[in-house]
């Protein structure tokens, strides 16, 4: 057993938090999220040219073929600078689905890469819990039919993945965003990304467009959703780390009663529980990046228990990092609440902490 | 003891709903059913129907125009009024200087301004935290100086609601650096008209404007609006203090919002929520008959004290945990924010309706176990005052 990182992983980690701090500071951040809902082109191309938009694509496709850990590496980062920027979408989700259809998808995939083009995939509909293997949305004779929700970053995207029924066949479709038959409408989100309402009405899919059919379609949709949950997971984990550090900068400068609220016993504590949070929650992260691989049931356990416990962990460390900053920590200006909202959305996707609590009993 | 309403009590209640049912302004009521946020004129509408109907004064004395209502008779008025989901009654006025007026203010200033906060003339906000002072009150720096007939105020406010839409602020400024720095703290009351004043919105993380920075840079404020005396404004804070943690438990809105949160949910949320659900209503049981312990030694002529602390603690406690109900139950279509900076678009989000109100509540409420005295003040205060250690 190692739990280190290699030289390579560690240097991937370095770049990417100097990326962050230099080129991705709150300020800047909240500015992309005003003028341009959460998107910054100039960002994205930053990306492209660090190599990061091909990290997790195969060889064969142009890829770096990084794995789970260096996702994990990428995420915890992003979540420490309060990234929106929608690599979870075009890369993470949309990503896994190009690159292990087999319909031939390298063109598009390098678009990708390049930073040229986003990709979104609909998965979730106005009546989905968090299973989402049986559609409303329907894909016959051609024909696809049906409304999706909460489609991240559809605002940007110039294809949608898009899943559906044919009969009692789940198929999972690529579909152009200008063809006809395709309206998006599309909201801010609380946490600074957006997502949009996509409606399908009679667009045409043809074969080439199928990626994935039947039992295929439910083996990948799952495994795109698993990654999904790892990345956020890690996203998490990267919000609780710098919420602390940044309730402890805080609570040392701040003075009340004539000395730093940092030596209140009782808001010690309470810090030193946060702490506790965010390295359990990072040791079930570690757990889930080195077992999410091997496709068995124990893997999906873990993944479940990461899932639940940042849900759980986030909710709390970002609730006290608000709590200890006083009227400070509700204020929009400062970066502290939005670790909250940031947690906040996190427990709310790809399952609860109730939903994998579920999860874990069944499996 | 007994649990029951008296048949005057009951008959007042009738009252009430007559008055809710015919002469509470039905714009505001619309708009409140529809959940669009109120003007400021909504607000004051619905500020003078109280007033006309004389009960803007719920909670004073009959001698400064109150109602002179028992403890029960206002709990039954604030009841009915949140499950007719009325507007809150703004506190600044008529629960903090009011009181603060005719208890410590001379005649003059008696009649200058209980009768238009009653009437709602002169919308009030509170300048108590400082960027420096938030905890430690007492450490606040804004300073008054006297020179002639007037104080020549310098400094600056935080937190501050609405400001923007205020006409008066009653402040702690500090009149003398003592050795003990309670000491030197004065109340005074400062027209938001009066040169000097400058009033910076700050966004809370809700995304709303609720709160503001209030600047003063050579404010002339008349020595006749000092409240009391030189140096007790401590005394008259604390005093003030004790009756807005009054009623901050928010026990009412509570059980109207679980109602809700019931109908909103109903058919599309688990066994597991439905537990949690329950659990937060005996927790409520618990909170609104420890409010009404309190409200009958209030009755039995006791002041409010450290007790407040503990429906301040609970209270808040609960309208967070609340909130944070009603957006696990919306699941996933959290997500889209439907606020004044969104796409501008006519649609709304698909997902349930409730959503973004959901979300905009749980974040709204952090504040509440910040503001009026933190949580951790408030046990500071029951463990010195209550158990004595």
């Amino acid at each position: 057993m190692n739990l280190n990182y290699s030289d390579e992983q560690l240097m991937l980690q370095d770049q990417i938090a100097k990326f962050c701090s230099s080129d991705y500071p709150f300020d800047k951040r909240e500015k992309i999220i005003e003028d341009n809902f959460g998107h910054s082109p100039e960002i994205w191309n930053q990306f492209a040219e660090l190599g990061w938009l091909a990290l997790p694509f195969s060889e064969k496709n142009g890829g770096l073929d990084f794995g789970p850990i260096e996702l994990s590496i990428l995420f915890e980062e992003f979540g420490k600078a309060l990234m929106v920027e929608p690599y979870l979408s075009t890369v993470v989700m949309s990503g896994y689905l190009l690159d292990n259809s087999s319909v031939n998808c390298s063109e598009l995939i390098e678009q990708i890469i390049s930073g040229a083009v986003h990709v979104s995939t609909a998965y979730a509909e106005p009546a989905s819990g968090y299973a989402y293997e049986s559609p409303q949305t329907q894909l016959t004779n051609g024909l696809l039919n049906g409304s999706k929700s909460i489609v991240l970053n559809g605002k940007y995207a110039q294809y949608f993945i898009v899943t559906a029924m044919d009969g009692s066949n789940l198929k999972i479709a690529l579909v152009d965003a200008s063809a006809e038959g395709v309206s998006i409408n599309s909201f801010r989100t609380f946490d600074g990304q957006t997502c949009s309402d996509v409606t399908f009405e009679n667009v045409s899919v043809g074969d080439e467009a199928m990626l994935y059919v039947g039992e295929d379609a439910i083996n990948a949709l799952n495994n795109m959703i698993k990654y999904a949950t790892l990345c956020d997971s890690a996203e998490a984990v990267g919000c609780m780390s710098e919420a602390l550090k940044k309730t402890v900068e805080y609570t040392k400068e701040r003075q009340q009663f004539g000395v730093p609220i940092s030596s209140f016993q009782v808001l010690q504590h309470r810090m030193v529980e946060m702490f506790m949070e965010a390295e359990i929650s990072k040791s079930l992260l570690v757990k889930t990046m080195l077992q999410i691989n091997s496709n068995d049931e124990e893997a999906e356990k873990t993944l479940s228990s990461l899932k639940a416990q940042v849900g759980k962990s986030g909710k709390f460390v970002g609730q006290e990092a608000v709590q200890l900053h006083g009227g400070m920590g509700v204020s929009n200006e400062m970066s502290i609440g939005h670790y909250l909202k940031r947690m906040t959305s996190i427990d709310s996707q790809f399952g609860n902490r109730s939903y994998h609590v579920k999860k874990f009993m069944s499996l | 003891m007994d649990i029951d309403f008296s048949k005057e009590d009951l008959a007042f209640r009738d009252e009430v709903r007559d008055f809710l049912a015919n002469k509470y302004p039905k714009h505001v009521k619309e708009k409140q059913e529809q959940g669009i946020s109120l003007s400021k004129q909504d607000m004051i509408d619905w500020h003078k129907s109280l007033y006309e109907q004389g009960w803007a004064g719920y909670n004073w004395p009959v001698e400064y125009g109150g109602t002179g209502w028992s403890p029960v008779q206002i709990y039954i008025f604030q009841n009915e009024l949140a499950h007719a989901q009325c507007p809150t009654i703004l506190p600044f006025g008529l629960n903090m200087v009011g009181p603060v007026i005719y208890t410590f203010g001379n005649q003059e200033q008696k009649d200058k301004f209980l009768p238009d906060i009653l009437q709602f003339n002169t919308w009030w906000c509170q300048g108590y935290s400082e960027p420096g002072s938030g905890s430690d009150l007492a450490s606040l720096k804004t300073k008054a100086v006297k020179e002639g007939d007037h104080y020549i105020v310098n400094g600056s406010k935080t937190w501050t609601t609405l400001a923007q839409n205020a006409d008066w602020i009653f402040c702690l400024v500090r009149t003398e650096t003592t050795q003990k720095k309670q000491e030197g703290i004065s109340f005074l009351l400062i027209d938001m008209s009066t040169p000097g004043i400058e009033v910076k919105p700050i966004i809370t993380i809700d995304g709303d404007h609720e709160v503001n920075s209030v600047f003063f840079t050579d404010v002339k404020v008349p020595v006749e609006n000092l409240i009391g005396e030189e140096g007790q404004g401590w005394t008259y804070a604390k005093f003030l203090l004790a009756h807005e943690r009054f009623g901050i438990a928010g026990v009412p809105n509570q059980i109207f919002n679980l109602k809700r949160l019931k109908e909103v949910t109903k058919g599309r949320i688990d066994a597991d929520l439905e537990r949690e659900i329950a659990e937060y209503e005996i927790e409520l049981n618990a909170l609104e008959f420890t409010e009404l312990r309190s409200l009958a030694a209030l009755a039995n002529g006791s002041h409010p004290g450290a007790e407040s602390s503990i429906l301040k603690i609970k209270g808040t406690e609960l309208q967070q945990w609340l909130s944070d109900i009603f957006v696990r139950s919306a699941g996933q279509f959290i997500l889209p924010y439907e606020g004044p900076d969104g796409f501008g678009n006519n649609a709304l989000p698909s997902g349930p309706d409730y959503s973004y109100s959901a979300v905009a509540r749980y974040f709204n409420f952090r504040k509440t176990s910040i503001y009026g005295g933190s949580n951790e003040i408030q046990k500071n205060i029951i463990a010195k005052a209550i158990l004595g250690v």
